[in-house]
């Protein structure tokens, strides 16, 4: 089985010979050991760049592979990596807000603040994880939650502080390239660490795959072996993040290759994983050198890594067969259930209406608060109807989608940006960016709105597969929205003005929304709405699972492919609005649902008013809370939504 | 005209064979039970008759009609299946369950009338749930439960009834009270049932007719009487085993 991976070590090794040796020919490399003061520029550039580059290729691979190991062991799951549980988006936060609010902590070196953020948001996800028996969509979900919450808020800090950009966005892009050998040195030894764990962990984790319960059985202490088993991988990780920035998919791609040439045992598997995966990221460095050698270093290593670990994951899912154990998802208690919802439904919806029309009313002035005088009224509606109409219709229709795909899938954290819409839109809304020279509004809908659609293709493509579970569906949406961030860290490396005008758009905002594009939206909503109502018998039946759907002879696959439709183009028109991140269509059906709105019709129905209301008082709030400047809309929700969705998962279950 | 024609059926996974050329006649207006040792193959037939799965090869007719021949809710209208582990319906109560089974009827945009209305009533009175039909389906135990599930079955008018171990969850009052409905809705409204079953001794005791199947192929078939034979039973489980007599001459099968 290592004779499969000579070739990959010879490309590897080919990839950074022909970079160095375009840089020096052989005989002018210098003597070891390395003296600067006899060394000229290029022999310097080789022996304290290039040289460490491609030792700390190596390194950070092999942590990575390892990280990516111990976690898939430790939680039986076979999609579980640093990135996928929010672990290195965490570390990455942790040094935002360093860089930005107390770069004095970062003196000490970047390791300890990334440490800190990788453990909180592992601790985080495995607080979730735990609740709920480490089911493992469960954890890739709630991982990606945390991680799609801390880069929000450490979009929202690059995007107050504007001249830091460009340096923070190649770090988050992970670039390999090195000054010195000072990163070689620490990642040797971080690495020589978690080998020496993983070697003395090999055994009680062999013992764990048998199960908790098994596992407890043979006098195994779980929880410890557990902790000590993911502190080690969270310490890797953080240590390559310190280090290199956010390396996407390392950690998933390295096991899953050590699995496929036969290491099937788990002391294999944690021995042959960094072997791996230190090649893979050589090869990757290696063709980022080969394209930087031809016209210059556009893009950073880790945005390369995430563009081939997106399709891999697509790859690998179907393969999962049998290795995630279905049913494990649980709704969280009895909710409630009423009645008569037509009461409540009035009442939601008149609500609204209040809501809106105070909304347009008050204001915020200079040195206080304001009720518009009818004069100041007709002079202020234009500008703030279209908004208000585009926030509650893009609420709306995100709730919507959401109630529609929790249903469809029977996974109470099923939601728009789980399905990797909102991902796809955000690459076409980039691609419009970069492409076109000076886009027009029109353009970048449609680029947003294509994007969109192409995710939408590619799910689709999963559903149409008979044996597909719906829960295998949102991993595919996982694996579609981490492409998308890949690319656009890719994009965004570049750091010019375009970067700052998605960075602006990835965190929404409806300040420039005009009134036919508020109407549209709204209209999107409505068609929505009845949609849904008109398949509100496929709903009904969907939950109860493929094989009382099919005995009641519902057509499953046009069915499922019906309803993704129908959510994805919902979601793709609200993400023009209001950015890809929100978590209303997340939150809004669960609210209905816990209002004791059961039946498809009312829950759809409630679920599409608290949108709209969520998405008003989101607008309002962001207006209101930085006056006069205003916060970007889809950030502020995804401020409300984030620990309120956390709190959730983190309930205990009846 | 038999229930089901099976000609030469096979049905394959990954790496495995699950049925070896079936060929097998099921008689309408029965009670027929599906046996065999864990692996047999029996959950498979019963998926695959149910058009849950799809057969590798050989031909499968009910009613006289190839299994592709039937459309979605044609099929539904003629035949009910009830997968081994029902879901929860959460948040459902039993009436709106019930009415589910109506779907082949109405489709998805069409008027839940009168007739379906009634259908729903008749299916809850038959199956005895009428006194919790407003209640969660999630707060009933599990026998409640399971003739929840039936109703709707029942509700589907279907001439034809497919269960996948209906009783393997349930207590012994429960197996039988469970059974004891199933075998009333088959010979009192002249239906036919399917069922995968476990245990021998409910097989011999409700059903008329006994399919039993060994590693894919099938082993035997004839009443329940062709069945309690000891030479049988062993060649069946590979097990040597001993069949007893009850005071009222209905056999019981142990092992020996």
């Amino acid at each position: 089985m290592t004779a499969r991976l000579l070739p990959l070590a010879l490309l590897a090794s080919a990839l950074w010979l022909w970079a160095a040796l375009h840089l020096l020919p052989l005989a002018q490399w210098p003597a070891w050991p390395l003296d600067p003061a006899r060394m000229d520029i290029p022999q310097i550039l080789l022996g304290f760049g290039l040289m460490p580059r491609g030792i700390v290729a190596l390194l950070a691979g092999a942590a990575l592979g390892l990280s990516g190991a111990m976690l898939q062991v430790v939680l039986r799951n076979p999609v579980a990596d640093p990135t996928t549980l929010g672990i290195s988006a965490g570390a990455q936060l942790a040094l935002v807000t360093a860089t930005i609010m107390a770069s004095g902590l970062l003196q000490e070196g970047r390791w300890p603040v990334a440490l800190a953020g990788a453990g909180l948001a592992a601790g985080l996800v495995l607080l979730i994880g735990a609740r709920r028996a480490f089911a493992p969509v469960t954890m890739v979900i709630a991982g990606m939650l945390v991680g799609m919450t801390a880069s929000a808020v450490a979009t929202a800090m690059t995007l107050a502080q504007g001249e830091y950009l460009l340096s923070l966005v190649i770090w988050n892009g992970g670039s390999l390239v090195q000054q010195d050998w000072s990163g070689v040195r620490a990642l040797a030894a971080v690495l020589a660490f978690g080998a020496a764990a993983a070697a003395l962990l090999a055994r009680p984790l062999r013992v764990l795959s048998l199960g908790t319960e098994g596992a407890q059985g043979l006098g195994l202490n779980v929880a410890a072996v557990r902790l000590l088993a993911v502190g080690v991988a969270v310490i890797l990780a953080a240590a390559v993040s310190a280090e290199l920035g956010l390396v996407a998919f390392v950690g998933l791609a390295a096991p899953a290759l050590a699995r496929s040439m036969g290491a099937v045992s788990i002391p294999r598997l944690l021995a042959l994983s960094p072997l791996v995966g230190a090649l893979i990221l050589s090869v990757c460095d290696g063709l980022v050198l080969l394209v930087a050698g031809q016209v210059g270093e556009m893009f950073p290593t880790g945005a390369l890594t995430g563009l081939i670990g997106g399709p891999l994951l697509i790859w690998l899912l179907p393969r999962l067969r049998g290795s995630t154990p279905p049913g494990t998802e649980r709704a969280e208690g009895p909710a409630p259930r009423r009645e008569r919802p037509a009461p409540l439904l009035i009442g939601l919806a008149v609500s609204l209406v209040v809501a809106a029309l105070v909304l347009v009313w008050i204001g915020r002035v200079p040195g206080g608060w304001a009720v518009l005088d009818a004069q100041s009224f007709a002079a202020f509606l234009p500008m703030r109807l279209p908004r208000l109409i585009a926030a509650a219709s893009a609420g709306a229709a995100l709730a919507i989608a959401g109630a529609i795909l929790q249903r469809l899938t029977a996974n109470p954290l099923a939601s728009p940006e789980v399905l990797g819409v909102s991902g796809g839109a955000a690459m076409g809304y980039a691609g419009v960016v970069y492409l076109v020279a000076a886009p027009t509004a029109a353009a970048l809908t449609a680029g947003t709105m294509a994007g969109g659609a192409l995710a939408l293709i590619l799910i689709a493509a999963f559903v149409s597969r008979r044996d597909m579970p719906a829960e295998r569906v949102l991993l595919a949406g996982i694996a579609v929205s981490a492409l998308a961030s890949a690319l656009l860290s890719a994009a965004m490396a570049v750091g010019d003005a375009r970067s700052f005008q998605i960075l602006a758009w990835l965190s929404g905002s409806s300040s420039a929304v005009t009134m036919p594009g508020a109407l549209a939206l709204a209209a999107v909503a409505a068609v929505l709405w009845t949609g849904a109502l008109a398949a509100r018998r496929w709903l009904a039946v969907l939950p109860l699972g493929a094989g009382v759907a099919g005995g009641l002879g519902l057509p499953l696959r046009p069915a499922r492919m019906v309803l993704i439709a129908l959510a994805g183009m919902a979601t793709g028109a609200a993400t023009v609005l209001v950015g890809p991140l929100s978590f209303v269509g997340l939150m809004a059906p669960h609210m209905a649902r816990r209002l004791g709105l059961a039946r498809p019709g009312d829950h759809v129905t409630g679920a599409a008013l608290i949108g709209a209301g969520l998405m008003l008082a989101a607008d309002f709030g962001a207006r209101m809370a930085g006056f006069p400047y205003e916060l970007p809309l889809g950030l502020f929700a995804s401020l409300i939504g984030a620990p309120w969705l956390i709190w959730l998962m983190m309930r205990p279950q009846r | 005209m038999s229930l089901f024609s099976i000609t030469d059926l096979s049905v394959d996974v990954p790496d495995r064979r699950l049925l070896h050329g079936l060929t097998l006649d099921l008689p309408p207006g029965r009670m027929i039970a599906l046996i065999g040792h864990n692996g047999s193959g029996k959950s498979t037939l019963l998926k695959v008759l149910a058009r849950q799965m799809t057969a590798s090869g050989g031909r499968v007719a009910f009613e006289g009609r190839a299994l592709a021949d039937w459309r979605a809710r044609d099929y539904a209208r003629r035949l009910a299946f009830l997968p081994q582990h029902p879901p929860a319906a959460e948040g459902m109560t039993v009436r709106e369950l019930v009415a589910l089974g109506r779907y082949p009827w109405h489709g998805a945009l069409g008027r839940f009338g009168p007739d379906d209305h009634a259908a729903v009533a008749r299916a809850m009175a038959e199956c005895g749930v009428t006194p919790f039909a407003d209640r969660l389906v999630d707060t009933l135990s599990g026998g409640e439960r399971q003739r929840a599930w039936l109703a709707m079955m029942v509700a589907q008018e279907a001439g034809t009834l497919l269960l996948d171990e209906p009783i393997s969850a349930l207590d012994i009052a429960h197996q039988v009270e469970v059974l004891a409905l199933v075998r009333r809705m088959c010979h009192e409204a002249n239906r036919s049932a399917v069922i995968v079953l476990h245990e021998v001794n409910m097989a011999a005791r409700f059903c008329d007719h006994v399919v039993a199947l060994k590693a894919g192929c099938l082993a035997l078939q004839g009443g329940p009487a062709d069945l309690m034979r000891p030479d049988a039973l062993q060649d069946i489980y590979g097990l040597p085993m001993q069949v007893l007599t009850r005071p009222d001459g209905s056999p019981v099968a142990i092992p020996a």
